[in-house]
């Protein structure tokens, strides 16, 4: 049992199939990436996995459990975190605020713990904070623990958004095209940070334009075009697929490459 | 050819929480002592004022110069006055260096707090000269007015500012305890400074601290969950009608009043998270008006003597006077007096203040500051966003039916018009005032508005009408100023709007819909567009 199958989803927007049947597995350790020209569907596979979007057909399974109609909080509680190609921050909450909000799920103190600041929420409050921290630390963030999400170089602000999906403890971390928008230092310093994510027992997968990027980490690759799945395999059988090279380079390539 | 640098971002001086947290201290500093000054002039000018607009005679500190024997009364007098003109110069060139940065502020602090200290002092000389009746140095004064009217107030001002300038570097590293220490303070000696006008103690505990609870509850909805709500008089009805139900002739039950705030504030509340609920994939505009039909319906249903129950548009009337202790019988400390209500309402603010405080800070707090920034992260995130939301309305809901609780006690009757559209504007405008998401602001706030409307209006007709006939322009006392309230109200939301869009005192987070125009999504919007 792998620890998510996605099995023959399908989304439409009225006449537009943005995802068409589309399955694969995420096994669990494993950095699976999923790439795609702009448009295949990649986003859209990931809110309808999230629970952002309901599916027009087909199921999604996370340790064995059926996501269908289930609301995102609930899937964030089942160990499946997330985050946005177009960073969604809470910009107005300092960066520790972020993360603290991640551990929204782990807590567990209740309305009127809150209201009235008992022991519990104290204390739960307390651990909260020192755990946020921590995180912050894993991520090489602490320092900017005070500072204003929306304060933060564009860099930082992708990793803090890593940091407040960590906060919740999840075991599948999904990223939206985590390199996008970052100069060459930065993704060398992503990819780090990934590859470490999964010695740490996490498993990721993501969404990613970056074909070094894609490359360097990645134990498998789902290719999308058009909504539809055309490939999955080791980055070495993917860089040789042609129909992967059609849908990147045009058919004459792709030509050749059988050719060849 | 050389690689293109990458941009690099300045992270120098990133902006901070600490950093919010010194601007949002300083600014109760300058509160404190511009109040501080404020009282000053208005215990000086008081009695002149009182002289001027009523028939009634008042004694300024001037009378207390021209009618001393002795000249110590004299003396203190010309201290007083020197030091309260050497204070508001200080303050002015405090404005003039901020504003100019030029020249540095705050300079001679300890010799303005020591100037504090010394007109507080004269003040106390004052007090006691003029309340030793066995010594008559005032003459034909009589002892009560000048010490009522002006002594108290300039006692207060004079106080304020030498804690200001005094300790001001705790002042401005905990600003919002300061604040909440002051405000307590002034808070327990209003009665005492206004004794002789009981028409104002009442204003403050009829409209000032009614308002500031349902401020207090409305900045939950807006400002804490960032939800737009125009009916929210709706709930202050629904407790008032609750409470007021309880404890009159209209079903024979006359519950202890401790109890039925309780019940009045569950009843509000259970109404919030019903009428919230058709509102969960509703934001800004159409949330709106979504609430502004509740706020219309509710007293629509009361004035309709619903289930027969309501009195329709009579209302509901001789609601039992509150009691200090359920249990002892009826210890009737609360009466025609008003200070008994003012004291207790003032002990609701305290506790509602302390609720509002704790949750700003918890769990619940950080999860609708998500909401409101940005629903769907907020999900993603593992937030519920359905009982989140519900939840502010409840509890926002809850703290009006206090309100009304209140409300209904102190008139002894409730009608629906105590409930129409403008209770709701009035309590959006002292939120919006004051700033959005901050408790300190919407307390200011609500003070400010509730003094302009429902003090200075009603009022204006008649001291207009003494100062008319002093001019001899008599027209001015016959224009009714409480009509233009909701001209004030515009010129008010304009204003700040213009000038200060976050509010007087901005929220830490300083994110206002109205002034980024960035609006969070609602969840259920992008789903059911999906």
């Amino acid at each position: 049992m792998a620890l998510l199958e996605v099995d023959r989803i399908v989304k439409r927007f009225g006449g537009l199939v943005a995802v068409n049947d589309v399955s694969f597995e995420v096994d669990t350790g494993e950095i699976v990436s999923m790439i795609g020209p702009n448009g295949a569907g990649k986003t859209t596979a990931f809110n309808c996995i999230t629970g952002l979007y309901p599916l027009s057909d087909g199921d999604v399974r996370f340790k064995d459990v059926s996501l269908l109609g289930m609301q995102p909080h609930r899937i964030t509680r089942l160990g499946i975190t997330r985050t946005f190609q177009n960073i969604r921050l809470f910009s107005y909450m300092t960066a520790v605020d972020n993360v603290m909000v991640g551990e929204h799920v782990r807590m567990h103190s209740k309305v009127w713990d809150d209201l009235l600041h008992t022991r519990k929420a104290r204390n739960e409050e307390r651990v909260v904070e020192q755990r946020a921290l921590a995180t912050l630390r894993r991520l090489g963030l602490e320092r900017y623990a005070d500072v204003y999400a929306r304060n933060l170089p564009y860099g930082l602000q992708r990793r803090l958004e890593i940091a407040r999906a960590l906060a919740s403890g999840p075991t599948l971390l999904l990223l939206d095209e985590p390199a996008a928008g970052l100069n060459p230092h930065e993704k060398v310093e992503l990819m780090g940070v990934i590859s470490k994510l999964r010695d740490d027992g996490l498993t990721i997968f993501l969404i990613e334009h970056d074909m070094r990027v894609v490359m360097g980490i990645s134990d498998r690759i789902v290719v999308l075009d058009y909504g539809e799945k055309i490939a999955e395999g080791t980055p070495k059988e993917v860089r040789e697929n042609p129909r992967v090279i059609d849908a990147y380079l045009g058919t004459a390539a792709g030509q050749a490459a059988r050719g060849a | 050819m050389p690689d293109i640098a990458e941009p690099q971002v300045a992270v120098d001086l990133p902006e901070t929480a600490t950093q919010t947290r010194r601007v949002e201290s300083a600014a109760v500093f300058w509160l404190l002592v511009a109040g501080g000054a404020l009282l000053l002039l208005m215990g000086w000018l008081l009695p002149w004022f009182v002289e001027q607009t009523a028939s009634g005679i008042g004694h300024s500190p001037m009378d207390v110069i021209v009618s001393s024997p002795t000249g110590v009364g004299w003396l203190a007098v010309w201290v007083m006055g020197v030091c309260m003109l050497a204070l508001i110069a200080g303050l002015g060139y405090d404005v003039y260096a901020v504003m100019s940065r030029r020249v540095e502020p705050f300079r001679f602090a300890r010799i303005r707090a020591g100037l504090a200290v010394l007109g507080a002092a004269c003040v106390l000389l004052i007090l006691i000269l003029v309340s030793s009746r066995t010594e008559l140095i005032f003459g034909n004064l009589t002892p009560n007015a000048l010490v009522d009217n002006a002594v108290w107030i300039m006692l207060t001002g004079f106080l304020l500012i030498a804690f200001a300038y005094g300790a001001r570097s705790w002042v401005v590293s905990h600003g919002g305890l300061a604040f909440a220490a002051v405000a307590f303070a002034i808070g327990g000696l209003f009665p005492l400074m206004f004794h002789q006008a009981p028409g104002f103690v009442v204003w403050g505990a009829q409209s000032a601290g009614i308002y500031i609870l349902l401020a207090l509850g409305l900045n939950v909805v807006v400002g804490f969950a960032g939800l737009l709500d125009l009916g929210y008089a709706a709930f202050f009805a629904i407790g008032a009608y609750t409470t007021a139900s309880m404890a009159s002739a209209t079903h024979g039950l006359h519950w202890p009043f401790w109890i039925i705030i309780f019940i009045g504030a569950a009843a509000a509340g259970l109404f919030g998270a019903i009428l919230g609920f058709p509102t969960l994939r509703l934001r800004g505009d159409y949330l709106a008006i979504v609430t502004l039909g509740f706020g219309e319906i509710v007293p629509d249903m009361a004035q309709n003597n619903l289930f027969g129950d309501t009195g329709g548009p009579n209302g509901i009337s001789g609601v039992d006077t509150p009691s200090l202790l359920p249990g002892l019988g009826r210890v009737d400390i609360f009466g025609s007096d008003p200070r008994p209500y003012f004291y207790a309402i003032l002990v609701v603010i305290v506790l509602v203040v302390l609720l509002m405080r704790n949750v700003e800070r918890s769990r619940l707090g950080r999860a609708w500051v998500a909401i409101r920034e940005d629903e769907v992260a907020a999900s993603a995130t593992g937030i519920n966003t359905v009982t989140t939301k519900l939840l502010a309305f409840a509890i926002g809901a809850a703290v009006s039916g206090f309100a009304g609780a209140f409300f209904g006690a102190m008139l002894s009757s409730v009608t629906p018009d105590n409930f129409q559209f403008a209770v709701s504007v009035t309590a959006l405008t002292t939120v919006v005032l004051g700033g959005i998401g901050n408790i300190t602001g919407v307390i200011v706030g609500a003070i400010l508005v509730s003094f302009v409307i429902f003090w200075v209006l009603p009022e204006l007709q008649g001291w207009m009408g003494t100062v008319g006939s002093n001019v001899g322009v008599t027209q001015l006392g016959t224009i009714q100023y409480s009509d233009y309230k909701f001209i004030v109200y515009g010129l008010i939301l304009i204003g700040i709007m213009l000038l200060r869009p976050s509010g007087l005192l901005p929220s830490r987070a300083r994110k206002v819909e109205l002034e980024t125009g960035a609006e969070s999504e609602p969840l259920a919007a992008v789903q059911e567009r999906a």
